[in-house]
């Protein structure tokens, strides 16, 4: 199956696979709705991205359901547990980190996670192992935090989220300040807990390629709004705000002749020509996945030489631009 | 009960664990070894006072009184306020623990502190005391050296707590050393000042010296009792204490 168009929500048949519930969640500050009656829920193993240009309410949002800003309405639910009412319940199946982890420097990584293993019960020696080796930070557990570089704070930081083998991670900006091969590491260690362990994970940036690359949903707020939600595919982000019927993808065909390669297409009746470009010799069609070999089969009957056929994806960052009106900032 | 062991346990290790940790230890023992040698060295033989009397001197308000105050003040001054400005306090407050039993952990970890630091200047005097000037009893003895040093944990105490609701409000290690040392410095100030008034009675500062009334001490004003004093202190207490829990719970950690 080649599923980048698939609607909505992934549709959860039962309701236990909701981990996280935002439930109408309001942050009054001065009677400006810094985030304003934000609902949205996170399944099991989901990973999902909160994007928004800066100022959205993106980092209150993450706070509250961490517990760090208080809500001034709503509530939100981690496992059945309301983060208002119960909220050393609600947290324990939290595991956060919120930017950039800041740890003590002046002890080691060791002594860092033995403090976070005395603030919740049950957590084993053989478990801060577990997660230190997850993070392949086993030859720095004795240096000191100050001579850790921003990447294995990082993922000390993840090493400190996962002590407590909780049911979703929430990341706060989790990249900023990474360089390239910190950010693919991250990415891979977020996929891979993921998969392998079941956990959700929440994740806030405003790198919205990145955004593309791990997560397999969003949720776009603006001025604490709800935006849209969506579902990424495999290749991609769903058509369906686009207007065209699911299946249709955009092509760009380079021909030695584009006048002769349109008017072949034009007698096509499932092809649409959206732009055909002469001095480059390009032609952009919208066309039926199941369609393309006909077509190819019509080109090269004529004569037309083809040299290229490209998909024309729209990115991550197109739809973003479209959905909170250009790049003006609330 | 159990957890919040472990909570004082995580508490003290980040006093502890830094490497200024034994530097108002020395900065004790060397004060109390220089001002025993300098009596041992200047003062006439017949005025040479005995180990417990020396240790009573030294744990009066003019003698280590305020250098224990002040050191307890910087110590105390962190405990909230580092954890904002590392970063900390971020992953601190999303653990499965109440922020009530965060900063009751840490306020009992800062009470371990001054309690230590008085114990260890406790332990030098006498040891000092004892063996340049001997140990028998001559005006002051063991009752008196446990008033004066209780006096002083109490004063030590009351500045303390001031300093950590002052921590918990302005989050800044800095500021909250620097008002902290200023309450203890204006104190005489104020006292003289506000005499004339009654109010004066009822004024934090007035009553923070326990020690004037222990033998031939003269409370600040005429009818004061120990008491009375403890009471308002208790009051002033519950206060600083209340004031600085609600903040720590309701403040949104930005």
């Amino acid at each position: 199956m080649n599923g980048p168009f698939v609607k909505g929500p992934i549709e959860q048949d039962n309701t236990d696979s909701i981990v996280l519930s935002v439930q109408g969640v309001t942050k009054r500050i001065k009677n400006r709705n810094i985030v304003d009656k934000l609902s949205f829920e996170i399944h099991k193993g989901e990973i999902v991205g909160l994007l928004g240009p800066n100022g959205a309410g993106k980092t209150t949002t993450i706070r509250m359901i961490v517990g760090l800003i208080g809500m001034t309405e709503g509530d939100v639910i981690v496992k059945g547990k309301s983060v208002r009412k119960d909220f050393a319940g609600a947290i324990a199946h939290v595991g956060g980190i919120i930017e950039n982890p800041e740890f003590y420097p002046y002890m080691t990584g060791y002594d860092n996670l033995k403090q976070y293993q005395r603030m919740t019960e049950g957590i084993t020696e053989e478990r801060i192992r577990t997660v230190t080796k997850l993070v392949g930070l086993e030859d720095a557990m004795r240096k000191k935090v100050k001579a850790y570089s921003l990447g294995m704070r990082q993922r000390l930081g993840i090493a400190q989220a996962l002590l407590h083998e909780p049911s979703i991670l929430i990341l706060d900006e989790p990249t900023n300040g990474l360089d390239p091969a910190g950010i693919r590491e991250m990415r891979d260690y977020l996929k891979r807990i993921a998969s392998e362990e079941g956990i959700s994970v929440l994740v806030s940036s405003h790198l919205l390629s990145e955004m593309e690359l791990m997560c397999s949903r969003v949720v776009v707020i603006q001025e604490g709004k709800l935006v849209t939600m969506r579902t990424l595919g495999a290749s991609g982000i769903s058509d369906a705000s686009t207007g065209a019927e699911p299946e249709r993808v955009h092509v760009t065909l380079r021909v030695d002749d584009a006048a002769a390669a349109k008017s072949r297409l034009a007698r096509m009746e499932e092809i649409r020509i959206l732009n055909v470009s002469e001095e480059s010799n390009e032609i952009t069609v919208s066309v039926r996945d199941a369609y393309i070999p006909r077509m190819v089969g019509a080109l090269g009957s004529e004569g037309i030489g083809l040299y290229r056929i490209e998909e024309i994806k729209e990115s991550l960052e197109d739809e973003f631009l479209k959905w909170t009106g250009g790049n003006r900032i609330a | 009960m159990l957890s919040f062991g472990k909570l004082v346990t995580n508490e003290w290790l980040k006093m502890y664990k830094k490497r200024s940790f034994f530097i108002p230890y020395a900065a004790i023992a060397v004060v109390i070894g220089l001002v025993a040698y300098m009596m041992k060295s200047f003062s006439l033989s017949d005025g040479m006072p005995s180990g417990l009397e020396f240790t009573a001197g030294m744990f009066s308000k003019n003698g280590m009184g305020q250098l224990l105050t002040f050191l307890a003040i910087i110590g105390t001054a962190g405990s909230v306020a580092k954890e904002h400005s590392l970063g900390t306090i971020k992953l601190l407050l999303i653990r499965a623990q109440s922020r009530g039993k965060i900063l009751a952990a840490k306020y009992v970890s800062v009470l371990a502190y001054i309690l230590s630091l008085s114990l260890f200047a406790l332990a030098v005097s006498l040891l000092a005391g004892g063996l340049l000037f001997g140990f028998q009893a001559r005006e002051a003895g063991w009752e008196d050296v446990t008033l004066t040093v209780l006096a002083q944990l109490a004063y030590s105490l009351i500045y303390v707590t001031v300093t950590f609701m002052i921590g918990v409000f302005t989050r800044s290690t800095g500021a909250t050393i620097g008002v902290g040392m200023i309450l203890v410095l204006l104190e005489s100030l104020v006292v003289g000042l506000l005499s004339r008034y009654d109010i004066i009675k009822y004024v934090l500062f007035t009553n923070v010296d326990l020690s004037v009334y222990l033998e031939g001490g003269i409370p600040p004003v005429q009818g004061m009792t120990p008491a009375f004093s403890l009471i308002v202190l208790a009051v002033y207490m519950i206060l600083f204490l209340g004031a600085s829990f609600v903040t720590f719970k309701k403040r949104d950690v930005a």
